[in-house]
């Protein structure tokens, strides 16, 4: 039944323990009479028949102390003390001792006994045939081959003269007995060869058979934690494991066992050799019988070891390796090998399951644990078990490089198994945009919507992939609405309407999102996406334009916001018109109604508002045909221009209106440019009469060149206009705008205009002129008079005498004393002191200087303003009659000889 | 962790049905496609919830080898439950059926729950024998049936589960005495039989669970 038996591998070195001075075989036990062994806290313990007991420590030295006179028979070391105890005979006859001996405490060179305590229980003398201590050093119980078990309560170091109590009677001698710590519990296991009962001895000492069957002396032995401290006995059929409520499992390894150890985790069997084939040769006078050893990793379920070995004495496991005494005196090392080793064999076998489970419980490094999966995964890929090998790599995520695992899976064109590693890649946080587009391209290829959508629609789920791929590789693939909510759950407003427009061409739903955007984001993808959105669905975008331009505020937030009830004032945010216009291309009617909006809401819209509407009124006007609708319109456009808010540029407004032929247009933008030329050449074009005479009538008062315009336009009329030729006459004689000459000269090209018509008006000019003639000579006249009186005036002062008759002073009225001062101007006289005191320089007559003065004012003034040309020459422009200024300059001396300057 | 009841269950069966791999399923939620052969008697433990309370199921699961039989068979006694189960896709393996339950009677109580189980239902390419076949076995031997499969873990929850229901509702029934552990179940610790709405005969012994 071989097959009946877990894996077998070799995971420990064996190796013939040799002095290391010599490098011989280790000997020093060839002589000894072994009875007992243990180890513990690096050494080996081995006792004798003769009362010796022997420590090997690590270097292999060994000494040696003599602890009963006659033999001991059985050791205990403890694994957290540094405490032996032993059993042994000092007397002749059966007359057990228990000794402790503290090893730390030497007295004359043998170890301290610390107690010292007969083990007989209820007085009937019987051979110890096991016992054991509790690690807490308060309990140590002994097993009698009468079946009677006592029990030491207390420090166990100490002689306490307590006596022991007899918990136990199995009638049966005891093969074995272990303490079970649960919780507060503390349990004794009590193994004889017919059976297994625990005893509860902080309890009432409760007991509990738990099996009518047992095992032989040496065959119990209480495994470590990575069994939960279980019992194990070992029996013919199989190995069992106790709780201290029952049984646990139970390992079927069959054969005769001699011994049961345990090791880190291991389960060592010795057993008799099944096949009982005569291997061991014969040495000396007696053969020694095979034993087997074999190590069992429980947790993993293989065997670690197995060899066979003479005749084993004792296995003593010490300091990470296993020991065996061999029947011929020779000692074993059992080394384990190490974990990489270990995994390098089950690599070989391509056990990589094992090979995980091992690594796990020998506490491998996450790199290690990676490799081994990686290895498997390769391992599976290379059978063609893509399916498994893809779980191994899964586990792999995050230290293997996964364009590695990526690339094998692309190759192979296997998508199931590539999704699903892709899958894990995002799960774990770890994928890049390319993974993300690969694995949305791995789900549209398969056409697994439904995974998709688990992917892309699950909400309020941590994203952990690239957004923009995402909706990029779901548009490629045709997925648009799986892109479109990926778009719209990441607020990538550019990528939902490109969308929505280009690939669903749902313009509706487009323009309700863009109206739940804010307004940056509104604007700018109304000024991208507007034309489009214009041409499908002008009434709504048209609206949406209006709510942008005047005061937006996206669909989904309140009315009333937190700030604004808080009392900020809300920033109103309006797009500009104008940056709109463009979309509305070949849609006037929604243009005219958007700027209309526009202008309404907010007259002080730019130029380009206006200079469109109006554009777009002209448009209208000139392509109505009903006429009363043109009225209407005309109106409409007319208000438009006279709106003194429209701020449209004038040069614009006209070139359109007379683009278009718009009369009254035309007529009002000249009016308000104050171009009445303009519009006087207007009407004269369209020979409306009446028009020019209004014309002239409205404007002649701030141009008056309006009226001689008028007079030659009707002059060169050919047909009678005479009644206006008469009242044009009149107003230009009224304001004596032309010089009767042009005025006859203009008419002379006229051929209709008849003398009659100028009669009265040469006569009335030239009389006026001759009436102004005679009084220019008689004013001519009178300064020449004065000019000749003036002369005389000097001529006398200079040639002839005065004479001073004066007697009165011209100052103080007081009769003329000398000495007194004469001027010759009026005559003047004044007093000496008079003169002094009120005079302001001795070269001038008081009483005149004022007078004086004023003239030499007067001259220096003239002088002075000769020069400033400017001002000559805006007086020439505002002037009436250039010519007067022209002579007043000249009576200024404008030309005459410059002054030699002082 | 605390629990209400602990249900000690058997899985039997021939060997390479599956047994072990039901259990793992059951217990780590996860499948091995090579599993090594069972040498003995091992076990797995789960909480499940019923009726809102809390229990713990204890399962052992056997070696199918027939050279094991004697070492198995001694597990079956201090079962409440128990899974039979056969391969679909193997007729000698439901044919050993009646073997089985007639052993797993006789080793144990008369009031065990034995739930009938075609495993590997995944493999309908290679099925042997027909649902119908596993159906009319239960019908005539008082058995619950149910088809799943270990490897993608069809029913496998199930089977336990309403395998442990109907042992609770035994208990609710008053058949099981809940106070002899040799039926295979347990008092939790914190749940003496005293404070619980026992059915009547669970009066008797306050001890019950509570001690070893």
């Amino acid at each position: 039944m071989a097959f009946l038996q877990w894996r077998r591998f070799n995971f420990f070195d064996k190796e013939l323990v040799k002095d290391p001075a010599t490098d011989q075989p280790f000997d020093l036990l060839k002589e000894i009479n072994i009875s007992a062994c243990t180890s513990g806290r690096g050494n080996l313990v081995i006792a004798d028949f003769e009362g010796n007991i022997f420590f090997i420590n690590r270097q292999l030295t060994l000494t040696t102390f003599k602890g009963y006179e006659i033999r001991v028979s059985h050791l205990h070391q403890m694994k957290q003390h540094n405490l032996l105890i032993t059993i042994g005979e000092d007397e002749q006859g059966v007359n057990p001792i228990i000794k402790v001996w503290n090893l730390d405490k030497m007295d004359k060179g043998i170890p301290a006994c610390t107690r010292l305590t007969r083990a007989i229980p209820a007085n009937k003398p019987t051979p110890v045939t096991c016992f054991t201590v509790h690690e807490n050093l308060n309990f140590m119980t002994v097993g009698f081959e009468n079946g009677a078990v006592l029990l030491f309560k207390g420090d166990v170091t100490r002689d306490r003269h307590s006596k022991p109590r007899l918990i136990h009677d199995a009638g049966r001698p005891i093969t074995g007995l272990g303490f079970k710590t649960s919780g507060k519990d503390v349990y004794l296991f009590v193994v004889t060869e017919a059976s297994v009962t625990t005893i509860n001895i902080t309890n009432k000492d409760i007991k509990n058979t738990l099996e009518p069957f047992g095992t032989t002396l040496g065959n119990v032995i209480m495994s470590d934690a990575t069994q939960d401290n279980q019992l194990v006995i070992g029996r013919q059929d199989a190995v069992y494991f106790y709780q201290h409520d029952g049984r646990g499992p139970c390992l079927a390894f069959e054969g005769e066992k001699l011994q049961l150890h345990w090791f880190r985790g291991y389960l060592i069997i010795v057993s008799k050799e099944s096949k009982s084939m005569p291997r061991a040769p014969p040495m000396g006078s007696h053969s020694l019988e095979m034993n087997l050893v074999t190590v069992y990793d429980i947790n993993n379920k293989f065997i670690a070891y197995t060899a066979p070995y003479p005749e084993v004495i004792d296995i003593m496991c010490e300091a990470g390796a296993i020991y065996i005494l061999s029947g011929d005196r020779k000692l074993y090392q059992l080394q384990e090998k190490d974990t990489s080793t270990k995994l390098e064999i089950l690599f070989k076998k391509n056990n990589y399951l094992l090979a995980i489970s091992l690594a796990k419980s020998q506490q491998l490094d996450q790199d290690g644990l990676m490799a081994i999966f990686t290895q498997y995964g390769d391992h599976l890929y290379a059978k063609g078990d893509h399916d498994g090998s893809i779980q191994q790599y899964i586990r792999t995520i995050g230290k293997l490089e996964a364009s590695y695992v990526i690339r094998k899976f692309l190759d192979a064109q296997k998508i199931h198994n590539l999704t699903k590693y892709l899958q894990a890649l995002h799960k774990s946080q770890l994928a890049t945009e390319e993974h993300t587009t690969l694995l949305l391209n791995c789900y549209t290829k398969l056409k697994d919507v439904s995974k998709l959508d688990e992917f892309i629609m699950t909400k309020d789920r941590e994203v952990d992939f690239d957004v923009e791929t995402a909706i990029k590789v779901c548009r490629q693939a045709g997925y648009h609405r799986h892109a479109l909510s990926l778009a719209e759950k990441h607020e990538k407003h550019e990528w939902y309407l490109k969308i929505q427009l280009e690939d669903i061409r749902d313009y509706q739903a487009a323009l309700t999102y863009i109206a739940r955007l804010d307004f940056d984001a509104a604007e700018t993808n109304m000024k991208q996406y507007g034309k489009i959105l214009m041409s499908e669905a002008p009434q709504k975008t048209t609206e949406l334009l209006k709510r942008l331009c005047t005061d937006y505020k996206p669909t989904n937030q309140p009315l009333v916001d937190q700030t604004s009830l808080e009392g900020a004032v809300p920033r109103i945010q309006r797009a500009h018109a104008e940056e709109f216009i463009h979309i509305f291309v070949n849609n006037s009617a929604q243009l005219t109604e958007f700027l209309e909006h526009m202008v309404e809401v907010q007259p002080n819209s730019s130029s380009l508002v206006y200079n469109t509407l109006l554009e777009l009124y002209l448009h209208d006007m000139v392509h109505e045909k009903s006429i009363t609708a043109r009225v209407d319109r005309e109106r409409k456009t007319l208000e438009l221009l006279k709106n003194p808010d429209a701020g449209y540029s004038m040069e614009q407004a006209m070139v359109l209106c007379q683009v278009n032929n718009f009369k009254a247009g035309i007529l009002y933008l000249y009016e308000k440019a104050h171009l009445y030329q303009q519009i006087l050449q207007y009407h004269m074009e369209h020979n409306e009469f009446v028009h020019v005479m209004e014309t002239c009538k409205k404007f002649g008062q701030q141009d008056p060149d309006l009226w001689t315009h008028a007079l030659s336009y009707f002059a060169q009329r050919e047909s009678q206009c005479k009644p206006q030729l008469m009242e044009v006459l009149s107003h230009i004689d009224k304001k004596n705008l032309m010089s009767p000459l042009l005025v006859v000269q203009t008419l002379a090209h006229n051929s209709t205009a008849t003398l009659s018509v100028l009669k009265d008006y040469i006569i009335r000019r030239l009389q006026l002129e001759q009436d102004q003639m005679g009084e220019d000579v008689r004013l001519i006249r009178q300064y020449q008079d004065d000019t000749a009186k003036k002369r005389t005036q000097i001529h006398e002062l200079q040639t002839s005498a005065k004479i001073f008759q004066a007697s009165k002073c011209n100052i103080c009225n007081h009769t003329l004393e000398l000495p007194s001062v004469h001027f010759l101007c009026e005559p003047h006289s004044y007093h000496q002191h008079c003169f002094e005191s009120y005079s302001e320089s001795e070269m001038e007559c008081p009483a005149c200087a004022p007078e004086n003065r004023k003239f030499m004012d007067i001259i220096r003034a003239q002088e002075m303003t000769r020069d400033t040309h400017e001002s000559f020459h805006n007086q020439l422009e505002r002037a009436p009659d250039g010519f007067a200024v022209v002579a007043d300059y000249f009576g200024r001396g404008l030309f005459n000889a410059p002054k030699p300057s002082k | 962790m605390s629990y209400a009841y602990l249900f000690k269950y058997i899985i039997i069966g021939d060997t390479g049905v599956g047994k072990s791999c039901l259990l793992l399923q059951f217990t780590d939620k996860r499948f091995q496609p090579v599993h090594d052969l069972t040498i003995g008697v091992e076990f797995g433990a789960r909480m499940i919830t019923i009726d809102g309370k809390q229990i713990k199921l204890q399962i052992w699961d056997t070696a199918g080898q027939e050279s094991f039989r004697s070492i198995t068979r001694s597990y079956y006694r201090g079962a409440a439950g128990a899974l039979l189960v056969y391969d679909i896709t193997r007729r000698d393996t439901f044919n050993h059926l009646t073997t089985w339950l007639e052993d797993a009677r006789q080793h144990s109580n008369s009031n065990m729950v034995i739930m009938l189980i075609g495993n590997k239902s995944d493999l309908e390419a290679r099925r042997e024998v027909k649902k119908e076949e596993g159906e009319a076995f239960a019908r005539e031997h008082g058995l619950i049936f149910m088809e799943t499969s270990a490897k993608t873990a069809a029913n496998v929850e199930e089977a336990f589960i309403n395998t442990a229901k109907e042992i609770y509702q035994k208990i609710q029934d008053g058949v099981f005495d809940i106070n002899n552990e040799a039926n295979g179940i347990k008092i939790g610790p914190q749940h003496s039989p005293a404070n619980q709405n026992m059915p009547s005969g669970g009066g008797g012994g306050n001890q019950g669970g509570n001690c070893c």
